[in-house]
C-alpha cells in the first residue's frame, strides 16, 4: 500500500516567493566595503539611497527563463533548417532585398553581442540585485540575438556576397563605424549613462523604429527566416523595453538631483540614436523591393505619435522635457531618406552592399510617399546618375568624404529648412577643429570633447596610412571586400545569379 | 514557376564565413562556430572608458592570463545559447520533479537525527555562496578577452545563480513552504562561524581586481566543496538513511561536472599556451599563494560544521582532497603552500 503524496501547498505568495528565491540571496559584505565590491556606481554622480525600489515585474526564475528560452529557440532554429532544405531563398521578393540584410547582418550582431558584454557589466556592478538579475537575462537574451541573427543570416550567406566577411567590416569599414561608434560610446560610459542609452533611449525611445522596419521588410519580401526572427525576439524585447522604463524612473525617483544628469544623458543618446537610424531611413524606402511604410511615416507614428504625445506625457510628471534638438529630427523627416541614401550610392564602391538607381516602380512609390521633396532629389541627383548610367558608367564619388566627428556619417545632411545647402558645424578644442553635421552632433562633442576625440573616423585613418593604403583598391583589401561585395546592383553576382535561378539568365560561374 | 524552382539544386557560392574558412579550412562550419569564433570586436576601438584610463573596454589585459589566440579556447560542451538552455531546461525540469517529490512525501521531516541540522544550517546556507560565485563568473563575461571565454563565463554565471535558487527551493520545502528556514540560513551565512571563511573568501575575491584570478580561486574552492557536499556527503546520507538529501544532492553534482568541463580545458589551454604558458603559470602560482591555505581553511571548516552535525568523516575528506588536488597542481609544475 503506497501512502498518498500530500498535495504540496503554497504557504509564500507568488511574490514572496519570488523575492526569496532572488532577492534574498543578497547580502551587504562586511570583510570588505560595499564600494569595492560595487565600484563603478559613484563616479557619474547619480545619487541612490535605496537600491531595493528597483522593481523587477517579470518576475522570472531561472528555471522559467529556460523552459520558455528553449522552446522559443526550438521553434525559430525548426524554421531556419526548413527554409534552407527548401531553398527558400528562391522566394524572395528579389535579390536586391538581400542588400538590407547585408547591413542588418553588418551592424547589428556585433552590437547584440555589445550589449550583451555591457549588460553583464550591470550585472556584475549594480549594487541591488532586482537590477542585477534583470541585467543577467538581458545579457543572455542579448548573446542570444547576437547568435540566433548569425544562424538566421547563415544560409544567405552562402547564396549572396555581401555578408561573408562581416566581423572584419565591422570594425573596419567606414559606414559601419556609425553604429560601432555609437556602441563603443555606450559601452565606455559608466553604469548608468549605458541604462539610458541602451536600456532606455534605444531599447525603448528607438527601437519601434529601428526594427520594425527590418521585420515586417523581412515580412513584405518572403523573408521567413528573419520574420520568424523578429517575433521571437519580441518578448524578449518586451523584457527590455520594461528594464528601460524601470531604469529611468528608479534614477528620478532615488534623487532630484539626478533629473539634470538623465536629461542630458537623455538629450545626446536621442540624438545619437536618431542619427544612428538614419540608416534604417535609407534601408526602408529605398532597399526594400516592397515597402512596408515609409521613413516618415514610420517616424511619425513610432517616434512623433507614440514617443513624444505617449511616453513624453508620462515623463513630464519626474520633469523630464523631450530631447534637445528633436525638432531638428521632426524638420529632416522628409528628407533624411533621400539625403542618407544619396550618400550610400556614391559610396557603394567602398561598401558590402549594393546599390542602385530607383526603378520606375519605386520612383512612383518615392513620389507618392514624398510629393514634396522626391522630385527635388530626382531633379538634382538621380537624373544625373541616370545619365551616367546611360552613357554605360555609373556615378561612383572619388573623393573621400568629411566625417562628422560624433555620428561618423559623410557630410551629407543640410540646413533646416534648406534641403539644397549642406550643413556644417565646427568646434575647436585644444588647437584642433573638429566638423560636425548638426547642432546635435556638436553639442554632443561639446558637452565631452575629450572623449570624442578619441573617435576612429575612417577616412582621417585612411589619410594617417592606417587602412592598407592611400588607393581605394588598397583600402578594399584591407576591408577584406571581394569583387561582388559592393558597387553597382543591377549586373552584380548577385543580380546575375538570380536571375539565372529564375530561369532568366545563364548562372555567373 | 517558382514551385518546379525548388526541385532544382543550387550549388552554394561559399560554405561559410571567410574567418572560418580561414581559422579552420574551407569546409562547412557549426553553429556553435559561427556563432562564437571571433564575435567580439578586436580592433579600432574609439573611445577610453570613462572609468578606466589604463585599459580599453575590450582589452586582453583585464588579467594576467592571456592567451596569444583567444579561440584556441573552445568549449568542450560546444554551447551556444540555443543548446545551452535546452539542456538547462531539461536539468531544471529534473530538478523540479526531485523537489516536488521530496515536498510531497515530506521527505526532509524523515531523515534521521543530525541530518536536518545539516540541510538547514550547512546546505542552504551555501545559497550564498552560489550567489556570490555568480557575480565572479559574470564579471569573466564582461572583461574575458574573446566570445568563447566570455560565453562560457557567461553560462556559469546563470548557472550559479540558478544553483542558488535551487537551494532556497529546498530551504523552501525543508521549511514547510515557509521562508524562515532562508531567514535562517542567511543567518548562518552572515554569522555562523563554519561559513565564515567561504563569506570572507568570496567577499575578499569581489573586492580584488582580475576576474580569471577569481574564476581560478573559486574554482579551487568547488573542487574541495562539492566533492565533499554532493559526492561525499551524498554517499553518507544514502548509507544513512538521508534520501532525501541525496536525491537533491546528486543534481548539483551532475552540474558540476558538465561545469568542470569547460573550466578544466580554459586551465588546460592556459598553461599551455604557445606565448603565455609561462606568465599564465605564475598567474597561478599567484592566486595558489595567495589563496590556498584560506580556500582549503573555509572548507574544512564547512566539513567540521557537517561533521558535528552527522559524523561522516568529512574534514578528512577534504583533507585528502586537498592533498590529492595540491598533487594534480604539482604536477603542472604549481606548487600550493605548505608543501604538497
Ligand atoms: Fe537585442
Ligand atoms: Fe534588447
Ligand atoms: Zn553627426
Amino acid at each position: 500500500m503506497t501512502v498518498p503524496a500530500q498535495k504540496p501547498v503554497r504557504k509564500l505568495s507568488m511574490k514572496q516567493r519570488y523575492s526569496a528565491l532572488t532577492h534574498d540571496l543578497d547580502w551587504t559584505p562586511t570583510y570588505v566595503t560595499e564600494e569595492q565590491v560595487f565600484p563603478h556606481t559613484t563616479f557619474e554622480g547619480i545619487k541612490v539611497h535605496d537600491w531595493s525600489k528597483w522593481d523587477d515585474p517579470f518576475r522570472l526564475t531561472v528555471e522559467a527563463y529556460n523552459k520558455y528560452q528553449a522552446e522559443k529557440d526550438r521553434r525559430l532554429y525548426a524554421v531556419l533548417d526548413g527554409f534552407a532544405q527548401s531553398q527558400g531563398q528562391l522566394g524572395l521578393t528579389d535579390a536586391r532585398y538581400m542588400n538590407a540584410m547585408k547591413i542588418f547582418l553588418q551592424g547589428i550582431p556585433i552590437h547584440e553581442y555589445d550589449a550583451h558584454r555591457n549588460f553583464a557589466y550591470l550585472a556584475r556592478y549594480a549594487n541591488g540585485p532586482g537590477a542585477r538579475f534583470a541585467a543577467l537575462c538581458q545579457s543572455l537574451d542579448e548573446l542570444r540575438h547576437a547568435q540566433t541573427e548569425i544562424h538566421t543570416l547563415s544560409h544567405y550567406n552562402k547564396h549572396f556576397d555581401g555578408m561573408h566577411d562581416w566581423h572584419k567590416w565591422s570594425d573596419r569599414v567606414w559606414y559601419l563605424s556609425v553604429p560601432k561608434s555609437f556602441f563603443e560610446d555606450a559601452l565606455t560610459a559608466g553604469p548608468f549613462e549605458w541604462l539610458i542609452a541602451i536600456g532606455f533611449s534605444f531599447e525603448y525611445l528607438l527601437t519601434n523604429l529601428l526594427f520594425v522596419p527590418f521585420m515586417s521588410g523581412a515580412a513584405f519580401n518572403g523573408d521567413l527566416p528573419t520574420m520568424t526572427f523578429g517575433f521571437s525576439a519580441q518578448s524578449d524585447e518586451s523584457r527590455h523595453m520594461t528594464l528601460g522604463l524601470e531604469a529611468i524612473k528608479f534614477m528620478l525617483e532615488q534623487d532630484e538631483d539626478n533629473l539634470p544628469i538623465v536629461q542630458d544623458w537623455l538629450d545626446k543618446w536621442f540624438w545619437r540614436g536618431y542619427r544612428l537610424i538614419s540608416l534604417v531611413a535609407g534601408m526602408m524606402d529605398y532597399m526594400l523591393p516592397k515597402r512596408v511604410m515609409s521613413w516618415k511615416e514610420a517616424f511619425e507614428l513610432y517616434f512623433e505619435e507614440q514617443m513624444l504625445g505617449g511616453l513624453f506625457k508620462d515623463l513630464e510628471y519626474y520633469g523630464i522635457k523631450p530631447p534637445r534638438h528633436v525638432d531638428w529630427a521632426i524638420g529632416e523627416k522628409e528628407i533624411l531618406s533621400h539625403q542618407v541614401y544619396w550618400i550610400l550610392y556614391q559610396y557603394s564602391h567602398a561598401a558590402a552592399f549594393s546599390t542602385t538607381i530607383p526603378d520606375a516602380e519605386d520612383q512612383a512609390w518615392l513620389e507618392q510617399a514624398y510629393p514634396e521633396t522626391w522630385p527635388v532629389y530626382r531633379d538634382t541627383v538621380w537624373n544625373k546618375a541616370q545619365r551616367v548610367m546611360d552613357e554605360g558608367g555609373r556615378y561612383f564619388n572619388p573623393g573621400l568624404p568629411q566625417l562628422c566627428t560624433v555620428c561618423q556619417i559623410p557630410m551629407g545632411f543640410t540646413e533646416p529648412g534648406d534641403p539644397l545647402t549642406q550643413c556644417q558645424r565646427q568646434s575647436v578644442y585644444e588647437g584642433e577643429r573638429y566638423d560636425f553635421c548638426s547642432d546635435g552632433c556638436q553639442w554632443i562633442f561639446d558637452r565631452e570633447p575629450v572623449k570624442y576625440r578619441q573617435s576612429w573616423l575612417p577616412v582621417h585613418q585612411i589619410f594617417q596610412g592606417n587602412c592598407g593604403g592611400p588607393t581605394l583598391p588598397d583600402v578594399a583589401a584591407w576591408y577584406g571586400l571581394q569583387p561582388g561585395d559592393g558597387a553597382e546592383y543591377l549586373g552584380s553576382p548577385d543580380h546575375q545569379n538570380w536571375l539565372a535561378w529564375h530561369g532568366q539568365a545563364p548562372q555567373e560561374g | 514557376m517558382q514551385f518546379e524552382l525548388r526541385t532544382q539544386v543550387i550549388e552554394p557560392k561559399r560554405k561559410t564565413f571567410t574567418n572560418l574558412v580561414e581559422r579552420y579550412g574551407d569546409r562547412p562550419a557549426s553553429r556553435y562556430e559561427e556563432g562564437s569564433i571571433d564575435i567580439q570586436p578586436v580592433e579600432n576601438l574609439h573611445y577610453r572608458p570613462l572609468y578606466s584610463a589604463d585599459k580599453e573596454h575590450y582589452d586582453p589585459n583585464w588579467s594576467a592570463f592571456k592567451l596569444a589566440d583567444p579561440y584556441s579556447f573552445t568549449d568542450p560542451r560546444q554551447y551556444y545559447y540555443a543548446p545551452y538552455v535546452q539542456s538547462r531546461a531539461a536539468t531544471n525540469e529534473a530538478f523540479v520533479k526531485t523537489i516536488d517529490y521530496v515536498e510531497s512525501r515530506a521527505l526532509f521531516t524523515k531523515m534521521p537525527a543530525g541530518w536536518d541540522a545539516l540541510v538547514g544550517e550547512v546546505l542552504v546556507p551555501l545559497r550564498h555562496w552560489e550567489a556570490g560565485t555568480e557575480l565572479v563568473f559574470i564579471e569573466g563575461a564582461r572583461w574575458a578577452w574573446g566570445t568563447t571565454i566570455d560565453q562560457c563565463c557567461t553560462y556559469a554565471a546563470f548557472d550559479r545563480i540558478g544553483n542558488a535558487q535551487n537551494l532556497s527551493r529546498i530551504g523552501i520545502v525543508y521549511g514547510d513552504g515557509h521562508d524562515h528556514a532562508l531567514a535562517t540560513a542567511k543567518d548562518t551565512w552572515l554569522s555562523g562561524p563554519a561559513l565564515q571563511g567561504l563569506r570572507r573568501l568570496i567577499e575578499e575575491l569581489l573586492a580584488g581586481d582580475d576576474w580569471a584570478k577569481k574564476v581560478v580561486a573559486v574554482d579551487l574552492t568547488d573542487r574541495l566543496l562539492y566533492p565533499l557536499m554532493y559526492g561525499h556527503v551524498d554517499e553518507a546520507a544514502l548509507t544513512g538513511g538521508a534520501g532525501a538529501y541525496s536525491l537533491v544532492a546528486q543534481h548539483f553534482s551532475s552540474w558540476f561536472a558538465d561545469h568542470r568541463r569547460w573550466v578544466d580545458q580554459l586551465i588546460k589551454v592556459w598553461l599551455a599556451d604557445e606565448t603565455y604558458a609561462e606568465s599564465n603559470k605564475a598567474a597561478f602560482q599567484d592566486v595558489l599563494d595567495e589563496r590556498w591555505t584560506q580556500i582549503v581553511e573555509a572548507v574544512t571548516d564547512l566539513a567540521a560544521a557537517v561533521d558535528a552535525r552527522v559524523r561522516c568523516g568529512a574534514a578528512d575528506v577534504v583533507a585528502a582532497n586537498a592533498k590529492e588536488l595540491a598533487a594534480d597542481l604539482a604536477a603542472a609544475g604549481l606548487t600550493v603552500p605548505g608543501g604538497n
